[in-house]
């Protein structure tokens, strides 16, 4: 029993906004994905690419200082394991003297090089462990909801059901940023900090933008179909299946459509794998020269999908309570 | 006194099937019982006072304000306790409690101070720290409870209430109801299949059939029977009495081994019952009104139901 109990009392104070209730779905939402060991553990892991090309910045700093070593390296790695580009290719294979020789400034050989490290981050490892993040948080997002009828905790309340759906997605959109945009907003940061003034600003202005619009390409889309996915169920593991089922038979149907030339960039087929998609499309909005083939048509899928998705959501999440 | 709830002609149809059927209902502040037989519509009216369902027609008022317009304020004034779980899998009692509090406009901190109140008012002790999903019945219960009442609500819609408390639960909780209505003028909706707990709080009671009120009105004036009668306790053999009675002219009902139903008032039957007793040597124990009881009120307005459908 309490020490001091003093017994039902008549509560009189100010009340929150209520535009501002979404928080409170968001903030609960994050706190009990912050619970799962395997989360902080992914999320650990999703900072080592970026923290790797965080040293190649300092690399090519070094190199700039006329280092030899560095100069290999750093030649070495952007041949051999990054992803680059057929259009900027030549202009690495002899980095640091061929780049010289074409006439680019160390402003533009800096947004050059800084853009080839974030295509990197988005092409590549961030969106795979994105897919490992989303499909460990989103899927008992909802679907532990219906099951537990925690909606009517929700609705008899002054939630409306789009506040509960921003703050869903606020949940699974503050993870995925967590893995995309935060590296790539440091990785920028830090390559500022490292080069030797700051008038590198003036020639890298873009790439803040670029990130943005990159990390929301590849986090808005996958979020926004997880949570559909979520709703429909009110078994987690289903939403999980279908989750990485998508991804993964995509995947597989975009290697075998490339099989066959008669699928072009255009088509339906060769545009089934979100995977593909979204990274594609993330590429492009990083670097305008990025060869990305049928870019219109992945735009439009991109918003056929979250249209879809969003729909769905709010059918399912508007559906008659059981009282 | 200004009606807490007021419907007009409300109805409700899913498709075909008809839920709700023309209810015209006036609900004064107090203790109301809502009760009726499965698949009356209690849930589906429940839906509707809450915004949770929208009527097909007609109109009304939940505290002065119209049926689906402003929900999020009618739910800022209302709590809701509903018959089933709902909770958040993973998160203690008491954070369950923040939540609700911090859903309806408390600020973060202040949701905890009160979480923590209202759960020591509903006598939880320690469990409020361990993870919902564990809890018993009888803790899920106190807890949708809290939940319904954390945020200060003027109006507590109450679904079943006391279904899986022990004896001595349910008369601390029906204690906390009587509590919030004679100590803080909370008025309260109590929907339930248990007769005695509306017999034990209310003060009106609202069945309801088949989607239509079939009885409305103070229990007290339920319970008045339509003709004047007396209820009497006899001690001895009681046939002797029922027998001179009839004799004498007055019609009188055996209920039981040592009770009569006499018809008329204690004015006018009054004589005539200890004149029967005397020559009978029949033993009166006590003489009082006649009520019918709450039971009786629920089967004779089911039942007249079930008649006109037969």
């Amino acid at each position: 029993m309490p020490i001091h109990d003093p017994g039902y009392r008549n509560w009189q104070g100010h009340t929150t906004p209520a535009a501002s209730r979404w928080l409170v779905v968001a903030e609960t939402g994050i706190q009990r994905a912050w619970r799962s060991s395997w989360l902080k553990r992914i999320l650990l892991l999703a900072w080592l690419p970026g923290v790797s090309l965080g040293l190649l910045v300092f690399l090519y700093e070094q190199m700039q200082a006329q280092d030899d070593v560095s100069s290999k390296a750093i030649q070495g790695v952007v041949l051999n394991v990054l992803e680059v580009p057929q259009s900027a290719r030549e202009q690495f294979r002899d980095f640091g003297g061929v780049l010289s020789r074409r006439n680019l400034s160390p402003g533009e050989e800096r947004h050059l090089f800084w853009s080839l490290l974030l295509l990197n981050l988005f092409r590549h490892s961030q969106p795979l462990l994105l897919l490992q993040v989303v499909g460990l948080i989103a899927p008992p997002l909802i679907s532990q909801d219906i099951r537990s009828r925690a909606f009517l905790l929700y609705f008899s309340r002054p939630l409306a059901p789009l506040q509960y759906i921003l703050g869903k997605c606020s949940v699974v959109l503050f993870y995925s940023l967590l893995i995309t945009l935060a590296p790539a907003l440091l990785l920028f940061v830090a390559g500022v900090l490292l080069s030797p003034g700051l008038d590198v600003l003036a020639a890298t202005w873009d790439l803040p933008l670029r990130i943005l619009g990159a990390a929301a390409v590849i986090t808005i889309p996958g979020t926004l179909l997880a949570l559909a996915l979520s709703s429909l169920t009110t078994e987690s593991r289903f939403a999980a299946a279908g989750w990485f089922a998508i991804w993964i038979f995509g995947w597989m149907l975009r290697q075998t459509a490339g099989l066959f030339s008669a699928a072009g960039p255009d088509s339906l087929v060769w545009n089934l794998s979100l995977f593909h998609v979204t990274t594609d499309v993330a590429g492009r909005i990083l670097d305008p020269n990025f060869l990305a083939p049928g870019f219109g048509f992945q735009v439009v899928l991109l918003g056929v999908l979250c249209a879809v998705s969003l729909a769905v959501l709010h059918r399912r999440v508007c559906a008659p309570l059981q009282v | 006194m200004a009606s807490l709830i007021e419907l007009q002609g409300i109805t409700k149809d899913y498709g075909k099937f008809r839920a709700l059927s023309d209810i015209t209902l006036s609900i004064q502040p107090g203790v109301t019982g809502l009760l009726g037989p499965n698949g009356a519509g209690k849930s589906t009216l429940i839906r509707v006072l809450l915004g949770l369902a929208h009527v097909t027609c007609g109109t009304g008022h939940v505290l002065g304000i119209p049926l689906g317009n402003q929900l999020p304020r009618v739910r800022s004034l209302v709590g809701f306790m509903p018959e089933d779980d709902c909770y958040l899998h993973g998160i203690s009692g008491v954070e369950t409690l923040q939540l609700a509090a911090r859903l309806s406009g408390l600020p973060s901190l202040e949701a905890l101070r009160r979480g923590h109140e209202i759960l020591d008012f509903c006598g939880s002790g320690q469990e409020r720290y361990r993870p919902v999903e564990t809890y018993s019945t009888g803790m899920r219960q106190k807890l949708r409870f809290a939940m319904a009442i954390v945020h200060d609500p003027q109006l507590l819609i109450l679904d079943e209430p006391t279904t899986g408390l022990d004896p001595e639960e349910r008369e601390a909780m029906l204690n906390r109801v009587r509590i919030l209505w004679r100590d803080f003028g909370k008025s309260v909706l109590l929907c339930t299949h248990i007769l005695p707990d509306v017999q034990a709080v209310c003060e009106r009671v609202v069945i309801l059939a088949h989607g239509a009120v079939r009885v409305s009105g103070s229990l007290e004036d339920l319970r008045r029977t339509a003709v004047p009668s007396l209820s009497v306790t006899v001690g001895g053999d009681i046939e002797p009495l029922v027998t001179e009675l009839a004799q004498r002219g007055l019609a009188a009902e055996r209920q039981d081994g040592r009770h009569l139903r006499v018809a008329g008032s204690a004015e006018l039957a009054g004589q005539t019952l200890w004149e029967a007793a005397a020559a009978t040597g029949c033993i009166i124990r006590g003489i009082e009104p006649a009520r019918n009881s709450l039971e009786q009120i629920f089967l004779d307005a089911v039942g007249e139901v079930r008649r006109a459908n037969t």
